[in-house]
């Protein structure tokens, strides 16, 4: 590992070549490497053996907790703390409970997907090496890029810019570490 | 606090005025911003292809720096809306209810009537969106930033109602359940309570909905702003794009985040437009005590968001030069679905009528035929004319590309909607189960003033939205593009 350098950037013109270089580096045995596009590339995911699913598990636990609470914030309200008899009607009358329950469930189950997704992908942050690579503003438009992380024990520079070339890249630069 | 009657009736038509002005603005809207838009996309680039795919236009009309004539003067006209919207707000405050044209038995007038609307607008927009999210359709990426933008514009509008017409605003707290020191608490079995949670929901939803989508989009404005050396600009953006940096594996769960949300977007607006009927549908007025209207109300509540969409995707196809974006299947499919929601429509009413005037009790019989042979009869008849007869010309193909005809049928299939519910909150108590005369409620010019306020408020966030944000989904459609080509090279 040199001194000064987070890792190594690769720069691809289109998704395929990023994403064979990114198979071969996994197949290699690297661990800490990611790679960017300006769109979701889903084989890449599966590649870097990443499952979506605990973002729908996340909101729909929050979404049976929120219409849970409400459920029993208002028995507790209508039946133990604030009795009002109306008409001789039940306090406990559960079918107008619900509309409250259902729609502040469906609330905290979307919030809860988008903070569990931020979560999960460590956002927000202010931040990140990755940034300083040359050219990566155009990971948001039109380029792919593939990251090697020098933290990783694989890590030598030669011996990860030769795998990097090997697809073609229009660009192998270093990212200089913060 | 005087407020002449004659300075009330001069903002009244201001707020008209502006509203038309807004119309026309948005039809010209960014000319001036056309300018740059309008320069050829970009150079070639100097090293070698790239993928198929072009985002720079919409990000470039998002940053662009100067407007046009056209723009200034909708912004303008709109932001004067929104100052008549505080004045009327402001004397409603000031001077209570009694400004309103309601009485017993017309409890309700404009403030449900326009609430209604625009909760069915939006309703519509955020469906489309969902369902088209959800579909992972190719017309997602054109239309879904700004039927899910128009969406949140007129939660906003439609938000106004409840909170004003309590009688007693500044009270309108009290349905929050906090420990008060009287140890009073809110009774869960009002609708007004319902309504409550069901617009916090409605527009944090909608909310998040439109944010999630717009996060990776956000981050293309920082880097495109950088790259022109817009340091403030580049900061606005990257503090609400979270830091996004494009990793596959963030991409991956944003995704997920994305569908789920749209998902729970579809639950939501079937329970905020059922909500909505059940508040007529809980009272024992025989125009109003009907289950139908749990239908009748979502149903025809499609053809307003449809057509709002379908006449903002026909502007501003046109006005910021996206007609590649945009293309022509994308506006035929969005025509023919406001048509076949307009047949839905068409169902719903020959229901209504069917039901009302023959197979339901005496008293139902005689209040449908009020509503729809009394004085409100041009309301019912317009709004059959309007949302259920009108979009079918736009089964005639050659009507679905033209902007000359999807323009005003989307705009006229909205306001159609308005006067069905216009209908159904005045027209459905003029008989219930009492036989005399009593006045017929007439908005005043402070209730006009506040609906076109809140219209005024609906065309000035949409006009902001349209300035600073990407009103096309760009990673959509940088995504369909890949996907396309994909397939193309499979075949």
């Amino acid at each position: 590992m040199s001194a000064g350098e987070a890792g190594l950037m690769a720069e691809f013109r289109e998704a395929g070549p990023m994403l064979d270089a990114l198979r071969a580096a996994r197949a290699a045995g690297w661990r800490a490497l990611d790679a960017f596009a300006p769109h979701p590339v889903p084989e890449a995911a599966e590649a870097m053996g990443v499952r979506a699913a605990p973002v729908a598990w996340i909101a729909v636990a929050a979404g049976l907790a929120g219409a849970a609470i409400t459920y029993a914030a208002q028995w507790w309200i209508q039946v133990q703390d604030y009795p009002v008899n109306v008409g001789g009607r039940p306090l406990h009358a559960w079918p107008v409970f619900l509309p409250s329950a259902y729609i502040v469930g469906v609330l905290w189950a979307c919030l809860a997907a988008l903070a569990g997704m931020l979560w999960l992908n460590g956002l927000p942050r202010l931040h990140h090496p990755v940034f300083g690579a040359r050219g990566f503003h155009r990971a948001s438009e039109d380029r792919y890029f593939l990251f090697l992380d020098a933290r990783d024990p694989l890590y030598d520079r030669a011996r990860a810019e030769a795998m990097l070339r090997a697809h073609a890249p229009a660009r192998v630069s270093a990212v200089p570490a913060e | 606090m005087s407020v002449g009657p004659a300075l009330l009736r001069r903002l009244g038509w201001a707020a008209a005025l502006s509203l038309a002005a807004t119309a026309l603005g948005a039809a010209s809207l960014s000319r001036g911003g056309g300018a740059e838009a309008a320069r050829p996309a970009h150079a070639p680039e100097p090293d070698g292809p790239g993928p198929a795919f072009d985002t720079r236009p919409v990000a470039r009309a998002a940053l662009r720096r100067r407007t046009g004539w056209g723009f200034r003067l909708a912004l303008s006209a709109s932001a004067f809306g929104v100052l008549v919207l505080a004045f009327a707000v402001g004397v409603l405050l000031l001077r209570g209810v009694g400004v309103w044209g309601n009485n017993i038995p017309h409890v309700w007038g404009f403030d449900l009537a326009n609430y209604a609307w625009w909760i069915g607008v939006a309703n519509a927009a955020s469906l489309f969106a969902a369902v088209l999210v959800l579909r992972r359709h190719g017309l997602r990426t054109a239309v879904n930033r700004f039927a899910e933008a128009a969406a949140l514009a007129a939660v906003v509008a439609a938000a106004f109602y409840p909170v004003l017409h309590l009688g007693r605003p500044w009270l309108a707290y009290w349905v929050v359940p906090y420990p008060s020191v009287q140890g009073f608490w809110p009774q869960f079995g009002s609708p007004l309570v319902w309504d409550l949670w069901g617009i916090l929901s409605h527009v944090l939803v909608t909310s998040t909905f439109w944010f999630v989508g717009l996060i990776p989009d956000l981050a293309t404005l920082r880097d495109r702003a950088a790259v022109r050396g817009r340091v403030a600009a580049a900061r606005a953006y990257g503090l609400f794009a979270l830091g996004w940096r494009g990793s596959v594996v963030h991409w991956h769960r944003h995704q997920a985040a994305y569908r789920m949300v749209a998902a729970l977007v579809l639950p939501l607006l079937l329970s905020a437009q059922t909500v909505v009927a059940l508040e007529f549908a809980t009272t024992v007025v025989p125009g109003w005590h009907q289950a139908r209207l749990v239908p009748h109300i979502v149903l025809t509540g499609l053809p307003s968001g449809l057509g709002a969409v379908l006449a903002l995707a026909a502007v501003l196809r046109r006005t910021l030069d996206l007609d590649d974006l945009i293309d022509d299947l994308d506006m035929d499919l969005l025509s023919r679905l406001t048509a076949a929601a307009a047949l839905a429509s068409l169902a719903v009413y020959a229901h209504e009528a069917l039901a009302g005037l023959v197979l339901e009790d005496a008293a139902t019989r005689e209040a449908t035929a009020a509503r729809l042979f009394g004085p409100l009869a041009p309301a019912w008849f317009g709004a059959v004319a309007l949302v259920a007869l009108l979009p079918q010309a736009l089964w005639w193909k050659r009507l679905r590309t033209a902007a000359w005809a999807t323009v005003p049928i989307g705009v006229l299939a909205a306001a159609g909607v308005w006067l069905d519910r216009y209908s159904l909150v005045v027209g459905g108590v003029l008989r219930e189960r009492m036989p005399e005369a009593r006045p017929l409620y007439v908005p005043t010019v402070d209730e006009w003033a506040l609906f076109g306020g809140t219209a005024a408020l609906f065309a000035l966030a949409l006009l902001v939205f349209a300035r600073f944000l990407p009103v096309v989904s760009m990673f959509e459609t940088r995504h369909e593009e890949t996907e396309h080509e994909r397939e193309e090279e499979e075949r």
